[in-house]
């Protein structure tokens, strides 16, 4: 290769990276993966580009992706949290069972208590973990269990059923805000995406946010700069709760019946989705986008590839697991391959 | 040209355990002053420092600010009073960009972040020092002398009065270092009071107004520039008082056992050429960043060598793994003895039989827990290790005496080439003496040894020859008649032409 | 005696006081509760995930942690009883499940000891893979109808009262009890559990040990599976579904810390039969299993709370005390001078 060439390589080099953050780049990447894989599912799948494929992925990404927003947080600062799927279920079947008692309840009651109801539980966890000093998994652990059996307690056996729901719950999923074509665009996915929108904000642009980087990102330099970590551990993992409980609100519209056992698993779904949207476990990378497109990508990938390969739904959970250790891994190989892109940009920069 | 001092420390003292660390330290630090302090490792600059930015409080003396008494508890404190240190690896969140390095923990900015306005002020800031540096750009890939500017921005933008910069140029190259000085300058023609340490003397002759001198914990001397030259600045360091001259018996043997030559690691150090003789003390000086334990890990191959060669017993060698080193009779006691040398929860007797785990087995895998605790009595008797028991967890010893547990761990491993790598640090007189002891009678049985070891006196007493070191290069080998703490502080330095015998 | 021992010992002392209590409880409440046969029964109805714990202990004291092992649980029975429905004999689908076991811990061991990649992570991808091989394999079906030789070793007496997984969990139980605390290899474990560094400079070859115990805790975990299909007499998909909560929690409880380095059998031994009584107890008192599960999950945060709390207290109060001293130490200078 010519000089020439090179120098040419290095300034384009340079003026991308200034564009660019790795976070953006690692969204950047999850869209092109989803673009992928609809163009080829759409090439090979008959009928798969239709509004019925997205209606059906957006309704059960809608529930998922919320949880996985909250758990960003908690994983930006280096912990984890495994109660939320308990948190989701109590959620769905309180305020279900309040709903039920009490039809003429409004929306704005109802959502309000499933977030408050949510927060306390995150509350909970994040103290025990930050003032506590508990590991986030001893203790996520041992809530995810307890708050499974308050709900299993609390439910005593019973259902809530749609019949027993006001109508506009179960209106709230069915509901078409606007349809351009057959594309239903439903409340559930407006409600994460405000979400995301929301979060996209809060962790970009305020300092709240951008602490919560930090800590993740350096834990002994926070603590050196006297940054209050036991406090920002806390809120996130109370906001955690409270979106888990917005999507518990959600389950609820969507499903309308609802057992002890609601939610159960979707602490690994937003964990899967979590790492596979590149927030990094070890803190400090990641973004509420990115576990959006995570969950969204982990859910095209199981319909899509079913479909294609013709084979049945029980390859879901193997092709999740082997998507999990490839985002990890990867994680672990982009990351050390755009530490030396950045640093040769730093070189250049220098040098001129 | 001063007037009043911004901070002045009056009367410090300040034990640790049996050390006095400072002792009546008297030190003033003017606006627009770069202030160097010199002095040998453990002579008490880091503790000064530390007291200076609230890590440690004072025994007994008075901190003044603006001529007011000021009580400094926590680095937090020190910030709001205008004090900030850089240290040698700056402190930086790797996943935030440059300006946010800068900002992250300022209180005042409001709660939203206004990236334009952040971006704008950061690079005002970095203008102010004259730096060219993307502030968009994350600090994972920054070098070293990119993140301590970033460092001083982030001292800067909270309006330090007092700059302290421990050992700022170490790791950078003679370019960087310009042009740190360029910005430390600048900081001084704002006002800024610096406090500058370093081992480099030429650096300090270049930029310092004023050179301080301190010695076992006590100040020496402390003039303007004009009136000290590097051979008195020397002079003061070096004439540290030596506790206790060990009378080494001549040990030294015929037989070379290992030959070194050329041997490098990329980035690290390279050239490194010597060999030892059996029976011989051959000491390692050189001061902090010296990169002499780089070289101990390359031999025992925990960070191997990339260049060069290894001969031992006449064959080349290649040492890749610690396991192989120890084949080939190296073993190599590290300076950190309670991150690597000890498992701090267990017993002496496991300690010690570690490395040799194999001996104290029984066909089964079975541990011979008589086989162990006869060792380890055998170890305690010979280096009188204190303890009730060698069933004891080794964290609940004092320093010396683990560091006796962790020679004993290596000497069990038979070792003909033993590394001690500052085998006295933080330890008491007395078992300083043992350790020295211990030495002699190894090398008179024919072990062949490197001793790695800041403190000067100690070296010098204990050595054959002594290797210097500075900056990964190889600056000399001096033999004993050669051997002053002046000729060998020079080399350190960097202060005199090389030498081989 | 160390510090860390006593706190050990008092933290037995302490899960023996809590076993004495509930068996006191339980007896008052059940005069049979103490009966051979009950006792048994009670060791029978969690035993899978007992033998797991064992070598989920080796696995938390190095420093890691395994989440997987139920799927492989769950891997295994279904394996079994796909390989036997397509007429391979039961013995040789017994072995095919154990090598597929420690190929799973293989597979987690490489990328934990030699990739470097974190336990928690690689486990949570083999959790949700290592069951989605086992639906590829078993789908929505419930397989059973083994031979009778099979099932009668999971549910029947084999050595006077004790049946095949009790006597098994015995045997490995005094054999975990030899490596970890009385072999060469165990004393390794504490080690790198305790510092990794510091084996590395003592020559051992660390990822090598890190992989082994993976593979065991999968070969154990596969075995496990095989048990738990024997008593079941059937296998579905779902089988030893979320079991990992509960044998994570068993071996937190003994006193494992779960930084690794700290903890031993004696105290997990001791944790399992608190759990087992206790399970028991409240089944007595018509308890269901979920608040059973409930009532585990706060034991064990308590576990560490409760020691976390007191070490705070402690801090501050001495805290208080340094600052008196300090105190007085000034008005004695300012007195003197």
């Amino acid at each position: 290769m010519s000089n020439r060439t090179v120098r040419i390589k290095v300034k384009t080099m340079t003026a991308w990276r200034q564009r660019i953050r790795p976070e953006q780049l690692r969204e950047l990447s999850l869209v092109v993966l989803i673009a992928a894989a609809l163009l080829i599912f759409g090439w090979q799948i008959e009928n798969f580009l239709s509004a019925r494929t997205f209606n059906r992925i957006a309704t059960s990404v809608a529930i998922v992706g919320m949880v996985a927003i909250g758990q960003t947080l908690v994983v930006l600062t280096r912990n984890i949290d495994l109660s939320v799927g308990s948190i989701v279920g109590f959620t769905a079947y309180f305020v279900g069972s309040q709903l039920a008692a009490n039809n003429a309840m409004g929306a704005p009651v109802a959502v309000a208590l499933a977030v408050a109801v949510g927060g306390l539980m995150g509350l909970i966890n994040g103290l025990i973990v930050a003032y506590g000093r508990v590991p986030a998994i001893i203790t996520t652990l041992g809530t995810l269990a307890i708050y499974r059996m308050l709900l299993i307690n609390y439910a005593n056996a019973r259902t809530v059923t749609v019949d027993s729901l006001p109508s506009w719950v179960v209106d709230f999923s069915r509901q078409t805000l606007l349809s351009i074509g057959d594309f239903a665009v439903r409340p559930l996915m407006v409600v994460t995406l405000a979400t995301v929108v929301v979060f996209q904000f809060v962790l970009g642009y305020t300092v709240f946010g951008r602490r919560l980087y930090a800590i993740g990102s350096n834990p002994e330099a926070a603590r050196f700069a006297g940054l209050p970590a036991q406090r920002l551990v806390l809120i996130a993992f109370t906001l955690c709760g409270m979106l888990a409980g917005l999507a518990g609100f959600l389950f609820l519209a969507r499903f309308g019946t609802i057992t002890a056992v609601a939610g159960q698993g979707i602490e690994l779904e937003s964990v899967a989705a979590v790492v596979v949207g590149g927030v990094n476990t070890f803190g400090g990378s990641g973004t509420a986008l990115g576990a959006l497109l995570g969950a969204f990508l982990i859910d095209l990938l199981g319909q899509g590839l079913l479909r294609w390969l013709g084979i049945s739904e029980f390859w879901r959970d193997a092709l999740l697991g082997l998507l999990i250790l490839l985002a990890v891994a990867s994680d672990a190989v982009i990351l050390g391959w755009l530490r030396q892109l950045w640093q040769r940009g730093a070189e250049v920069n220098h040098g001129r | 040209m001063h007037g009043a001092p911004v901070l002045e420390m009056r009367d410090i003292s300040r034990r640790f355990g049996n050390t006095q660390a400072l002792d009546g330290v008297s030190l003033r630090l003017y606006p627009g002053e770069i202030h160097a302090l010199l002095g040998e490792n453990g002579a008490g600059k880091s503790t000064l420092i530390k007291i200076m930015t609230g890590v440690h409080q004072p025994d007994s003396g008075q901190i003044l600010l603006d001529g007011r008494p000021v009580h400094i508890g926590s680095t937090l404190e020190a910030q709001r009073l205008g004090i900030a240190a850089i240290y040698q690896e700056p402190l930086m969140y790797p996943d935030l960009n440059v300006a946010e390095n800068i900002f992250i923990a300022h209180a005042n900015r409001g709660p939203w972040v206004d990236w334009r306005r952040m971006y704008r002020d950061a690079e005002n800031i970095l203008s102010q020092l004259d730096v060219r540096l993307d502030v968009r750009q994350p600090a994972r890939g920054l070098s070293v002398a990119a993140q301590q500017t970033v460092e001083i921005a982030r001292a800067l933008s909270l309006q330090v009065r007092v700059l302290i910069m421990d050992e700022p140029t170490a790791a950078l190259s003679a370019h960087e270092v310009d042009q740190l000085f360029a910005i430390v300058q600048r900081l001084r023609d704002q006002g800024v009071a610096i406090l500058f340490i370093s081992h480099r003397l030429e650096e300090v002759f270049r930029i310092a107004d004023r050179i301080t001198i301190l010695r076992d914990g006590q100040l020496i001397s402390s003039a303007p520039r004009a009136d000290v030259t590097p051979e008195r600045a020397i002079r003061d360091m070096a004439g540290r008082a030596i506790e206790l001259l060990f009378p080494r018996r001549d040990t030294v043997r015929d037989r070379v056992l290992v030959q070194v030559r050329d041997l490098g690691r990329t980035g690290v150090f390279s050239g490194i050429s010597f060999d030892v003789r059996e029976g011989e003390v051959l000491g390692f000086a050189g001061l902090v960043g010296a990169r002499r334990t780089d070289v101990g890990l390359a031999l025992f191959g925990i960070a191997p060598a990339d260049s060069g060669t290894i001969v031992i017993d006449g064959h080349a060698v290649r040492i890749t793994k610690p396991a192989q080193a120890m084949r080939y009779g190296i073993a190599y006691a590290s300076e950190d003895r309670r991150g690597l040398g000890l498992s701090l929860p267990m017993s002496i007797a496991a300690n010690i039989t570690l490395p040799m785990l194999r001996r104290y087995l029984t066909p089964m895998g079975l541990l011979r827990r008589n086989a162990e605790a006869s060792t380890a009595e055998e170890y305690r008797r010979r280096l009188s290790i204190r303890t009730p028991s060698v069933e004891v967890e080794v964290s609940r010893l004092s320093g010396g005496n683990q560091q006796k547990v962790m020679l004993s761990k290596w000497l069990n491993t038979k070792p003909r080439l033993l590394i001690l790598d500052e085998p006295t640090r933080g330890i008491d007189v007395g078992a300083k003496a043992e350790v020295h002891q211990m030495i002699d009678d190894l090398a008179a049985e024919g072990v062949a040894i490197i001793l790695i070891s800041s403190d000067l006196p100690e070296v010098l007493a204990m050595s054959d020859r002594v290797l210097v070191m500075r900056e990964g290069r190889q600056m000399g080998i001096f033999n004993r008649r050669e051997a002053t703490q002046e000729r060998i502080l020079a080399a350190a330095m960097g202060q005199s032409e090389t030498l081989t015998s | 005696m160390g510090a860390n021992l006593r706190r050990l010992v008092s933290w037995e002392g302490f899960l023996l006081g809590i076993l004495v209590l509930v068996i006191i409880v339980n007896t008052s409440r059940a005069p049979a509760y103490l009966s051979l046969t009950n006792q048994i029964n009670l060791f029978q109805l969690s035993i899978e995930k007992i033998i797991v714990a064992l070598v989920m202990t080796f696995v938390i004291i190095n420093g890691e942690i395994d989440l997987s092992v139920a799927s492989v649980m769950g891997l295994a029975a279904c394996m079994i009883a796909v390989l036997f429905e397509s007429g391979v004999p039961l013995p040789l689908a017994i072995l095919a499940a154990l090598i597929a076991g420690v190929c799973c811990g293989a597979f987690n061991g490489l990328w934990v000891a030699y990739v470097g990649l974190p336990s928690l992570a690689v486990t949570l991808a083999g959790m949700i893979g290592y069951r989605g091989v086992a639906r590829i394999l078993i789908e929505d079906r419930s397989i059973g109808g083994f031979p009778a030789w099979f099932t009668a070793l999971g549910q029947q007496p084999l050595l006077g009262p004790f049946p095949l997984s009790l006597i098994l969990f015995a045997v490995l139980f005094a054999l975990a009890i030899i490596i970890l605390q009385f072999s060469g290899i165990g004393r390794i474990i504490y080690v790198i559990g305790n510092n990794a560094a510091v084996a590395r400079y003592s020559g051992i070859d660390t990822p090598r040990l890190k992989l082994g115990v993976f593979v065991a805790s999968g070969l154990i975990a596969a075995m496990a599976g095989v048990l738990l299909a024997a008593r079941l007499g059937a296998v579905r998909g779902n089988t030893a579904e979320g079991f990992e909560l509960d044998i994570i929690t068993m071996v937190l409880l003994g006193g494992v810390s779960i930084f690794g380095g700290v903890g031993n059998l004696v105290g997990v031994g001791l944790a399992i039969l608190v759990i087992l009584n206790l399970r028991n107890g409240m089944s007595l008192l018509n308890v269901t299993g979920n608040v059973q599960t409930g009532v585990i999950g706060v034991l064990l945060i308590l576990s560490v709370l409760l020691p976390n709390l007191v070490q705070m207290a402690r801090e501050r109060l001495q805290r208080r005390t340094t600052q008196r001293k300090e105190v007085q130490v000034e008005t004695e200078t300012s007195a003197s001078s």
